[in-house]
């Protein structure tokens, strides 16, 4: 129980760092820590054996999202 | 009423209220706004069980993305 | 789910959702979109829908790289 706690301290940290941030570039760090730690905690949340399934999606997809953001934003992809 | 219908009662709310009174009155930034809504009534549905509407609706909000994304290249390349 | 739980991950899709109106920048708004999409994701699998939560995880990362086409088109 007490992981879910430690869990939920550090997604509020990341989530209010990220947004107080003004650069683009070092947002994108915080919204990584953010983005793990909700997937610590989809897994802690619920005994089901589908939420291991469920936490490892939520990974994947959302380092792709930062990835791709990350991409754009650093100008890779051009013509 | 319990806490999931009250959250996404408010972020409907700030939702559309940002979507109206968009500031850099461009049509990427309404865009991006437009998602915030979908996801306070994604928590809307979840406060009333409704497993089959979830799906559909963020399938279909997904789709309706794609074309308006679609649509705005199409403007933007004939005029 | 615990009451301390809901008031954290409440907190943090409300203040994803007022940030993604006030922030100007594109990858700003865009980034905050994901915070929110972070904060709502706990309380979808907390009331059992796990398919649901992962039609969500799988679907909100599409949606996020159709926008940033025209992100891209625009600041080209």
């Amino acid at each position: 129980m007490i992981a879910l706690y430690v869990v939920a301290a550090i997604a509020v940290f990341a989530a209010l760092r990220a947004i107080i941030e003004k650069n683009t570039g070092r947002k994108l760090p915080y919204a990584n820590v953010l983005n793990f730690a909700v997937a610590g905690a989809l897994v802690l949340l619920l005994d089901h054996p589908l939420s291991l399934v469920a936490a490892a999606t939520y990974f994947v997809g959302s380092t792709l999202e930062a990835n791709a953001i990350a991409s754009t934003y650093a100008g890779g992809g051009k013509r | 009423m319990n806490a999931v219908f009250a959250l996404g009662l408010a972020i409907l709310v700030v939702g559309v209220l940002s979507v109206a009174f968009v500031r850099p009155k461009t049509y990427i930034a309404r865009l991006i706004n437009l998602e915030i809504p979908g996801w306070g009534l994604l928590l809307i549905m979840l406060a009333y069980d409704e497993a089959l509407a979830l799906l559909t609706f963020v399938a279909v909000t997904a789709i309706g993305t794609f074309v308006i994304v679609r649509l705005m290249e199409w403007r933007d390349a004939s005029c | 789910m615990i009451t301390a739980l809901e008031v954290t991950f409440g907190l943090i899709a409300l203040a994803g959702a007022v940030s993604a109106a006030l922030i100007r920048d594109s990858y700003g708004k865009l980034v905050s979109l994901g915070i929110l999409v972070a904060g709502v994701l706990p309380f979808i699998v907390d009331r059992g829908y796990l398919d649901v939560a992962i039609a969500v995880s799988l679907i909100a990362p599409i949606a996020t790289i159709f926008v940033l086409l025209a992100v891209r088109r625009e600041e080209r």
